[in-house]
């Protein structure tokens, strides 16, 4: 296809990513790792929660993968990748010092000066915990600028639990409200058991003014949306994250579009106000 | 307002002094059909042609590019971004594929700047031709305003005068830019225009006007309300029974413009490259996320998604029609599915 009639220039592709290198692989459970990334010369990827970036394996493909640390630890990055198809299976293969492509970060996050000031509540289930994650550290590193702040999490078994030392220290703080559970537990599990919307229990009232993230599986999001809405937030104030197949990542090649709205675009992050104009979106 | 007129053979005469630094593409007829072609000298092109089977974008958005290469090392690998800058004089665009052009300049242009697509468009020197009549029956340009276009070129050409066999012979040109407008001075063609010439044009417009019916109960303007109250409906259930979902429509269109991107790898596995290739949201696997789930499994979500995205969405977007009503689709569709019919049948369902 390289004919004379295309020829190699130094200018930038929208296409082209930056070669990162991976410093650090851990593995989390048995489909998921959590990749530790530097973009060259410690450079900062310059992201804001909740925004996600295409990671490229050369020769395999690119796949849109959340953020899940925050900028305010900016040397590095983290990116929690489950093994679901070509280009996940193929990551999983690489270590500490190989390399991959980065394009990013990419689409819109947590729009910060909404949270800054307020009570915070974090509703995540599964896979949910990394996209989340990213805002979680940034709250607890800016803790002085948020106002209470509850995490509640839900893994259907303590196999799937993600960030384990993160869950240890989380429960040790005395500045956050942090509650887990598991939808099925083994004989080992001595926490709470049931679906997280069980663990509302838990809260103190809310706050009219709490800004409140659910991040989780479909069926989880509608079961949390009644509980928060029961307590009367307002839906402007209720966040989420969506998942689709974004391939370009810049709002044209269509792939992740959900009725007139790029989820690469105009997403991940949505509030439910405006989900609610999005059909699809819950199709 | 006409810059120039031209005989036949000084329009032929002008493309091929412009393609002594350009190549030229443009309509080839093969039997009945015609077809955007590279030729090597402008009399193998016909532009007297009814419309191209494919629409242009083709030649701004080729079905299958390479963006990138990559080269790899033993863990590490470096990317090269691929150009495409051959001056290209593109003749013979219709008013509704200039309107295509521009929404794709928009798309690639606007936010987040595709060099790749940008190249291609700085190196094209493109030349309209005015339709005189429809170019066949079934299209609904006139319903979304794109069967006149007054920019979106260099050089525009209204076919004045046809002989007894009804080719053009005499041309009315209008410059639409600089480039344009030096086409027309250093190709020393044509005279300037006459009055008459002018009052020939204005003949010639107000016989047009008359030539293309209104083919829709709404126009471009006013099919976001009708596609807003028909998001429900059982139609596109209804019609999707017969689709194929083969993509066809897609291909055809001169305002699809989705594509995938993947990974082709060289023997030896050194070396690759990132290919952009054409994709449709009517394809089953379109919305498809690992693991596997279809965000639109359905044809009739996918019938939905693409008409929206024709009639209201892009418009909305961009402020500019994401369909031209050439009625490529209707034609290419292998089930006889048919925008025209579908818009009929919304507008009677309100």
């Amino acid at each position: 296809m390289i004919a004379e009639r295309t020829k190699r220039a130094a200018r930038p592709s929208l296409y082209e990513p930056v070669v990162a290198r991976i410093r650090s692989v851990t593995k989390q459970t048995d489909s998921e790792m959590l990749f530790d990334i530097a973009l060259p010369e410690g450079r900062p990827l310059g992201h804001q929660p909740g925004q996600f970036v295409q990671v490229l394996v050369p020769g395999v493909g690119e796949c849109p993968i959340s953020i899940c640390t925050s900028p305010t630890r900016a040397d590095s990055f983290g990116l929690c990748v489950r093994r679901v198809g070509d280009v996940t299976a193929h990551l999983h293969g690489l270590g500490a010092g190989d390399t991959v492509g980065i394009r990013g970060p990419l689409g819109r996050g947590f729009n910060l000066a909404e949270f800054i000031g307020r009570d915070v509540l974090i509703v995540a289930g599964g896979l949910g915990l990394a996209p989340v994650r990213s805002l979680i550290q940034y709250i607890l590193d800016e803790r002085a600028n948020f106002g209470r702040f509850s995490l509640l999490y839900g893994a259907r078994n303590p196999s799937e639990l993600l960030f384990r030392a993160d869950l240890v220290r989380w429960r040790e703080r005395k500045d956050m409200n942090f509650h887990v559970t598991v939808d099925k537990p083994d004989d080992d599990w001595r926490g709470h058991s049931g679906v997280v919307t069980t663990l509302f229990r838990e809260l103190p009232a809310l706050d009219p003014s709490t800004r409140v993230v659910v991040v989780g599986p479909p069926v989880m999001f509608k079961f949390v949306v009644l509980e928060v809405l029961a307590r009367r937030i307002p839906q402007k104030q209720l966040y989420c994250s969506l998942e689709r197949r974004m391939k370009c990542g810049v709002g044209k090649c269509g792939h992740c579009q959900v009725n007139h709205v790029y989820v690469c675009m105009e997403g991940p992050v949505f509030t439910y106000g405006e989900l609610k104009a999005i059909r699809e979106a819950f199709e | 307002m006409l810059d120039r007129v031209v005989h036949r053979t000084d329009l032929s005469a002008l493309i091929d002094e412009l393609a002594r630094t350009r190549r030229i593409v443009g309509p080839v007829k093969h039997e009945d059909r015609f077809f955007y072609e590279a030729v090597d000298r402008a009399g193998r092109l016909d532009l007297d042609f009814t419309y191209c089977v494919y629409s242009p974008k083709a030649q701004l958005l080729p079905p299958k590019e390479t963006l990138l290469t990559f080269d790899r090392t033993t863990g590490n690998f470096t990317c090269h971004p691929l150009y495409d800058e051959r001056p290209t004089v593109l003749a013979g665009v219709h008013p509704c594929d200039l309107h295509a052009i521009k929404l794709l300049d928009h798309v690639f242009g606007a936010e987040h700047a595709d060099e790749q697509y940008l190249s291609r468009r700085r190196h094209m020197f493109l030349i309209g031709i005015d339709c005189p009549h429809p170019c066949t029956a079934g299209v609904f340009c006139r319903d979304m305003h794109a069967h006149v276009a007054d920019s979106g070129f260099d050089l525009m050409c209204y076919p004045l005068e046809r002989d007894q066999a009804g080719r053009t012979v005499r041309y009315g040109v209008q410059v639409g830019t600089t480039a344009g407008q030096e086409a027309i001075l250093y190709g020393r063609v044509g005279t300037p225009p006459t009055p008459e010439a002018e009052q020939h044009l204005a003949r010639y417009q107000a016989e047009k006007d008359r030539a293309f019916p209104k083919a829709i109960p709404v126009d471009s303007a006013g099919l976001p309300g009708l596609l807003a109250k028909s998001y429900d409906s059982l139609l596109w259930e209804a019609t999707a029974r017969r689709c194929y979902s083969c993509g066809s429509c897609n291909l055809v269109c001169p305002t699809c413009y989705c594509f995938d991107i993947h990974d082709d790898g060289a023997l030896g596995g050194n070396g690759g490259e990132r290919v952009r290739e054409w994709d449709g949201c009517q394809l089953r696997g379109f919305a498809e996320v690992a693991g596997p789930h279809n965000f639109r499994p359905k044809p009739g979500s996918r019938l939905r998604h693409r008409v929206f995205r024709k009639g209201k969405w892009i418009l909305e977007r961009t402020g500019l029609p994401g369909c031209v009503g050439c009625a490529r689709c209707d034609r290419a569709c292998t089930a006889r599915i048919s925008l025209v019919d579908m818009y009929k049948q919304l507008a009677e369902e309100v």
